[in-house]
């Protein structure tokens, strides 16, 4: 069940908001897991049970760890170690598909995929070096740490936040209609993102993607990387965002994941606001450890680099997926060199986007070479400026594409918040209402036809 | 203000939300909850049928369908849901290589084989494979021709084939497919009918010895269930008639528990049912067996899709037995049914979106 279904948006999610609501205080988490183990089943009972024994195995795990370190015992390392090692051998298995092995000795269906085990891989490991690093405790509650892997709001796309983080979270909780209401407009915007902009980039995408890369014209190759960086870019903020915005409304006051990115005027300030918490994950538990370790500049770069292709990778399980996190990365050091350059500040925007469309040919592509193949296109390899599919997916997809391009944008909420006239801003948060509701309504209508919209680029 | 913004958008999307969440609890008699079984429990087939009963199930769900075309085709061109919308009619724009052809063409291949007779294949196009010209070159790059000549290089030597393709694209001005769906009209099966007719060694019918009726002018076809674009305007169903000529004295329609009823060349009462395209031949079962007054002995066995009902009509005047065969219905092989070898001619009449080894598979000697 995806958070842009009918199911969930006028079953599921109505329905468990209104039983959490009514349900005492003292068991408010009991309930909370309770709708989250259903919301599991709704993939299938087999995957309910992976995910439980997954937290179970973690769970004792950080105990055993911490009960050990608190000994001082060097042996503390063999459960944390172990646990390190089935959670990384669990994400790999699951996401390459290269073990059909374990899918027969597990009676899993060909085809089986745990819904976010990127996301709550990164939590339970951020977990637990945690915990095996002495910077945390090991949670009691067992209700607790599951509602940290596999509460439904953050199921599907995070946000990844350290578990001190989450206890805050989880232990301020607010209530009252005033949340009810941000929180609806979040999951609003994020519905409105993924059904309205997403799906409708993919179009274009996916028109482009059916060419092989040798007959492709040079403009129509760049339409279609644009649209698939701002479709990326609207999916994964789009289901971000839902996930908050249900957050919100039972409560809980999660972050948010992508702060306006795209057409950023620096690399570095894209990747400051592109989904920040795996950003931040990997920063935390790879960049600085690693770097803090030597004292070499230059190695010091090659470990941001490297994090980042780990990042690259973590998002696409390719190699290609890691040379786009090592270009970026990459980008990020010689930017950092460059920073007092004017020519830089003149082309700020121009040069980000750029880039990021550019490296995002190797996330796009299956292999390193189709990557290089499709620049190749970008660049008038092929011979051919524009054609006629170029003019037909400019008439249809133009005005799409930079509605989209402005809405990726802060320039709305900017021009809100810079408004000096006291009118204007009125009219929004009068308006704003109608506007989530109907909203609603269109989101409903293009998705009533299939029932919901789950097409994703990303399997995470 | 922030505050009472927060409220009324809370009030306002709550309202809404239970409103059709409520609404949708009425049964309509169209969604069908799936069955929970162990296995579709553990693998989330469970899950995901609910989710597809929730759609059908929804309120108002033919309203939201319709605005959701319109606003597709708003947003994202002309593409709703695997359809085109062209200025004047809808055209399935999802047309992938349909897969290798070779399996059908083995099966054909092997029934001619065991078969006396002579036997004539007549793969004909949708109005896809048609009018794919419209449609933006991406989308038609594997074109219906590219499948019909490569099912026509598989089949064996002793076929007959048919060039429907080059003659339905000849006649493409005229009235020869519905506008809201993807088959022919009874004019187009017509069209094809002089060629196919005159392979089969019989001179046609002129188009003015018909008398033609329109039963029906409010006929919306699968494309339109697909979109709910109601700007594209309902189909004419006509029926092609001939009171001086040859009669239909038997027409029964033979089930697969070999149970044989009454039926029809049109049967006006399908108008009234969902499957209006019914109006051909009724209620499809695996048979049809049709005698006339003709006095001539000849015996056609026609094996064919949908697209070969409307299309007997024609073939009634020249034979005085013919065989209808439909085995996307059949449950069991032909030879069950009847002994293809008291049959003259064959004549396999197929939509080319229809040739699959699966629809083909019946029509093998056991």
């Amino acid at each position: 069940m995806e958070y842009s279904s009918l199911l969930f948006i006028y079953g599921f999610f109505p329905v468990s908001l209104a039983l959490y609501h009514i349900t005492p205080k003292k068991l408010k988490d009991v309930s909370l897991l309770i709708l989250s183990m259903i919301f599991c089943a709704f993939f299938g009972v087999r995957y309910l049970v992976c995910i439980a024994a997954y937290v179970l195995f973690n769970y004792t795990a950080a105990r055993l760890t911490d009960k050990l370190r608190k000994r001082g015992a060097v042996v503390c390392f063999i459960p944390f170690a172990l646990c390190m090692m089935f959670d990384i051998f669990a994400l790999f298995a699951f996401r390459t598909e290269r073990f059909p092995v374990m899918y027969r000795a597990l009676r899993l269906h060909e085809g089986f995929f745990p819904v976010g085990i990127s996301l709550f891989t990164l939590s339970a490991l951020g977990y637990l070096i945690d915990v095996y690093n002495g910077r945390i405790r090991s949670e009691k509650s067992l209700v607790r740490y599951s509602l940290y892997i596999m509460m439904f709001p953050r199921l599907l796309m995070g946000p990844v936040v350290r578990y001190d983080t989450f206890t805050r979270i989880m232990d301020s909780r607010r209530s009252g209609i005033d949340e009810l209401g941000k929180g609806l407009t979040v999951f609003i915007k994020g519905l409105a993102k993924k059904v309205l902009a997403a799906d409708t980039l993919y179009a274009l995408y996916i028109a482009v993607d059916s060419y092989d890369t040798r007959e492709l014209s040079a403009v129509t190759a760049w339409l279609g990387i644009t649209a698939y960086v701002l479709c990326l870019y609207f999916t994964l903020s789009g289901v971000a965002d839902m996930g908050v915005g249900i957050g919100y409304c039972f409560g809980f006051r999660f972050p948010q994941s992508f702060n306006y990115p795209m057409f950023s005027s620096r690399i570095r300030y894209f990747a400051a606001k592109w989904h920040v918490q795996v950003i931040h994950w990997f920063r935390s538990y790879i960049t600085k450890p690693f770097t803090s370790s030597v004292n070499s500049r230059y190695i010091g770069k090659l470990i941001f680099i490297g994090a980042w292709a780990l990042a690259g990778c973590w998002y696409s399980f390719t190699v290609s997926g890691a040379l786009w996190g090592a270009l970026m990365g990459t980008a990020i050091v010689i930017e950092g060199k460059l920073r007092k350059s004017r020519m830089l500040k003149a082309t700020g925007i121009i040069y980000t986007y750029l880039l990021v469309t550019v490296f995002a040919v190797f996330l796009a592509s299956g292999t390193v070479g189709s990557g290089f193949g499709y620049l190749l296109a970008m660049i008038g390899g092929n011979r051919s400026l524009t054609d006629d599919l170029t003019l037909y997916l400019l008439r249809s997809y133009l005005v799409v594409l930079l509605v989209t391009m402005y809405a990726s944008t802060d320039l709305f909420r900017n021009m809100l918040l810079r408004s000096r006239r006291l009118l204007l801003r009125k009219v929004f948060m009068a308006a704003t209402p109608a506007v989530m509701v109907l909203l609603l309504a269109i989101c409903t209508a293009l998705i009533s036809s299939s029932g919901s919209s789950e097409m994703l680029l990303l399997r995470l | 203000m922030k505050n009472i913004t927060s409220k009324l958008t809370a009030a306002a999307v709550i309202a809404f939300t239970v409103f059709f969440g409520a609404a949708s609890l009425v049964p309509n008699g169209k969604a069908v909850i799936p069955a929970p079984t162990w296995d579709n429990i553990a693998d989330g087939g469970f899950g995901s049928g609910l989710s597809s009963c929730a759609a059908q199930h929804f309120a108002f769900s033919e309203s939201w369908r319709s605005a959701g075309s319109r606003l597709d085709s708003v947003i994202s061109g002309s593409i709703v849901n695997g359809v085109y919308i062209a200025d004047d009619r809808l055209i399935a724009a999802d047309i992938a290589d349909r897969g290798d052809t070779a399996e059908s063409a083995a099966i054909v291949n092997s029934f001619a084989e065991s078969y006396d007779g002579a036997v004539y294949f007549a793969a004909v196009p949708t109005s896809a494979g048609v009018y794919g010209d419209i449609l933006p070159s991406h989308l038609s790059r594997v074109t219906e021709k590219q499948q019909i000549d490569r099912l026509y290089e598989q089949l064996g030597g002793d076929i007959r084939r048919v060039d429907a393709y080059n003659l339905m694209r000849m006649m493409s001005d005229e009235r020869i497919y519905l506008r809201s769906d993807s088959k022919w009209t009874m004019y187009g099966a017509y069209c094809l009918y002089r060629t196919v007719i005159q392979k089969l060694g019989i001179q046609p019918l002129s188009y003015d010895k018909y008398t033609i009726r329109h039963v029906t002018n409010e006929y919306r076809g699968d494309l339109y269930e697909r979109t709910l674009y109601m700007k594209c305007e309902p189909d004419i169903l006509d029926i092609y008639e001939y009171p001086d000529g040859v009669q239909v004295t038997e027409c029964v329609s033979v089930g697969n528990d070999g149970t044989e009823r009454e039926c029809s060349l049109y049967d006006p009462s399908a108008l009234d049912s969902d499957d209006m395209f019914g109006l051909y031949l009724g209620k499809r079962g695996p048979l049809v067996r049709i005698r006339t007054d003709v006095n001539n002995e000849r015996r056609l066995l026609v094996i064919g899709s949908e697209c070969a009902a409307s299309f007997v009509p024609f073939l009634t005047q020249h034979y005085s037995e013919i065989a209808v065969v439909f085995p996307e219905y059949m449950d069991r092989p032909l030879d069950t049914f009847i002994d293809k070898n008291d049959y003259e001619q064959t004549l396999f009449l197929f939509g080319i979106d229809a040739v699959t080894a699966d629809a083909l598979k019946n029509t093998e000697t056991r």
